[in-house]
């Protein structure tokens, strides 16, 4: 197959997944400068199960540094903020598009998803860990970065099967092998559809540029994702065949941010590995949650 | 290692705050291994069977006993013998024995041929029962296999406790230690009767058992040479002046990329910047550059 003939057939599929409207518009709502609290709160509620999981992950352990719950979409915008809103809301529709319809029936699904959900706690730790100030976007980023494997999945099922079976044998990186089979990435397509989606630009720069953060704009978020993504496939979380082991130091992601003056050598990266060792539990109640489904092992 | 537990609340006497510093301070010069407030109980269990042995009637006894008593170097051995033994098995942190067999060793291989050379060094440092350097000779074995006879492989086996080092001697092991251990190496590389397990002559012949205090630094000086060093669950008894030093002398007992292993929940954040921390799956470790 060649990059264009998967070109041409994603443009042809007409059933390919869409953003509901609602979530499309908040995401627009959200990068104008006059956002408020009432607009916002009104257009998730026009989405009932939608306004119903953003309290639910609002609740989540993470964000429950407040002693009640958080028993109303309005109380949670005031008290995680607007921009934290945004980000759940846009990850749980995200992933809610695609979970939705029959988990478990792609290729080594579940895997897929804890390999993601792993990769966004992690950044999210890592960019505590940094004091980056990356407002949680890091944690979307790292969960939806591998969107276009779905699509790839989905569409260029044998394909994709074949390419990933390929990584495993020949111990090389997903891409490569994807770029090899089906002639495009999981990058390209998944940016495809982040600007099919109207998705925010960060997005689609980490969807892009996960594996070569040097190249990215947003260059800290792209680099903590990329970061995040080896240390989860280095734990428990790896998806593809690619060999897990690496020089952190030597990596580019970690080149960027201290050439960006983030004290990265200050961090513990050891005691930071091992702790990440217990995302596990955090990775299959985040699923749970977005899901409605248990993450049964 | 049946003849290292300690029966818990053995001794009668029980030991003093003084005691404790006065023999925390004489293990700590003698061994580098540190007793640190915390960890008195530890200490206090630990030394209750010397004391039964040396029919002493409390710590203070046994203080003056080792300071000055005519038995002085034999019962600082014991005591040694009773204060560094720690749990050990074969293929203990298997995704550290994962990536020592599937990263490192066949790192260092490629880096010594291309070199031309068929030599590898290894150093179990803290060897204790033997357990260790057993399961990396094993561990090489089932690399090299039959070409294991055209290299000059020497997995050298230090640890301070005389007690330890013969019973690493004998090689013999039970069961229990061999739990982690997949069934086609034990039926290799081992002849079992019963419950006993006796390291074959094959691996054992790799392994260079020999005595060494971490203190003794002109000694560790001398260990030099090194591919691949385990020192797991050693620096964890050491404070931290010791562990400094240690940690690089270990540093230049490497050659070129060689290969630090260390306990798995052990870090050398803040002892060391020498090394580069390379991740493998589920298990890290310090390459030399
Ligand atoms: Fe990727
Ligand atoms: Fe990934």
């Amino acid at each position: 197959m060649t990059r264009d003939e998967v070109l041409k057939h994603l443009e042809k599929i007409e059933d390919l997944p869409t953003l509901p409207e609602v979530v499309s518009r908040i995401i627009v709502l959200a990068q104008s400068p006059d956002v408020n609290i009432r607009d916002l709160s009104g257009l998730i509620h026009r989405d009932p199960p939608l306004a119903a999981k953003v309290l639910k992950v609002a609740n989540a352990p993470y964000y429950r540094c407040f002693l009640k719950d958080i028993d109303s979409l309005d109380r949670a915008i005031i008290l995680l903020g607007m921009e934290e809103i945004v980000n759940i809301v846009t990850s749980v529709s995200v992933m809610s598009v695609f979970v939705d319809k029959g988990r478990g029936t792609g290729f080594k699904r579940k895997q897929f998803w804890n390999h993601c959900v792993a990769t966004g706690i992690i950044a999210r730790s890592f960019a505590r860990e940094l004091s980056a100030k990356t407002a949680g976007k890091e944690f979307v980023g790292g969960l939806l970065h591998d969107i276009g494997k779905i699509l790839l999945d989905a569409y260029f099922h044998s394909s994709f099967v074949e390419a990933y079976e390929y990584s495993i044998e020949n111990r090389c990186p997903l891409f490569m092998a994807e770029s090899r089979i089906l002639g495009i990435t999981h990058m390209e397509v998944g940016y495809l559809l982040a600007l099919k989606w109207g998705l925010p630009q960060y997005l689609g720069d980490i969807i892009l540029n996960h594996h070569w953060p040097d190249k990215a704009r947003f260059k800290d978020m792209v680099a903590i994702v990329s970061i995040a993504n080896l240390l989860a496939k280095a734990g428990k979380y790896a998806y593809g065949g690619e060999k897990s082991s690496f020089i952190l130091s030597d990596q580019s992601g970690w080149q960027v941010l201290d050439n960006m003056g983030y004290t990265v050598g200050a961090v513990d990266m050891e005691r930071f590995t091992m702790s990440m060792d217990n995302v596990g539990k955090e990775v299959d109640s985040y699923i749970t949650t977005v899901s409605g489904h248990s993450n049964g092992r | 290692m049946g003849d290292s537990t300690v029966p818990l609340g053995y001794a009668k006497s029980s030991m003093s705050e003084e005691d404790f510093r006065l023999l925390r301070d004489f293990i700590y010069e003698n061994s580098g291994i540190y007793f640190s407030d915390a960890k008195k109980d530890l200490l206090e269990n630990r030394l209750s069977l010397r004391l039964k042995a040396n029919n002493l009637k409390d710590y203070q006894e046994y203080y003056y006993m080792l300071r000055y008593g005519p038995q002085q170097s034999r019962e600082i051995k014991a005591l040694f013998d009773s204060v560094s033994t720690n749990e050990t098995s074969f293929f203990r942190s298997p995704p550290q024995i994962q990536a020592l067999q599937d990263y490192a060793l066949i790192d260092v291989v490629k880096k010594r041929l291309e070199r031309g050379e068929n030599i590898l060094r290894m150093w179990s440092a803290g060897c204790s029962t033997g357990e260790e350097p057993y399961t990396m000779a094993i561990v090489v074995k089932e690399f090299l296999k039959e070409r294991l006879s055209e290299w000059d492989v020497k997995i050298l086996a230090s640890d301070i406790s005389e007690r330890a080092l013969s019973s690493a001697r004998r090689a013999e092991y039970n069961a229990y230690s061999l739990r982690s251990m997949p069934d086609l190496l034990k039926y290799k590389y081992f002849d079992n009767s019963g419950n006993t397990y006796k390291v074959k002559d094959e691996i054992k012949k790799l392994v260079e058992l020999q005595y060494l205090n971490f203190v003794d630094s002109k000694r560790v000086s001398l260990m030099q040479g090194f591919d691949i060093v385990f020192c797991r669950n050693v620096l964890i008894y050491f404070d931290d002046a010791l562990r400094k030093r240690f940690v690089s002398q270990l540093y230049d007992s490497l050659i070129p990329g060689g290969y630090l292993f260390i306990g798995h929940s052990e870090s050398l954040h803040n002892i060391t910047r020498a090394f580069k921390l390379v991740h493998f799956p589920g298990a890290l470790a310090y390459k030399k550059e």
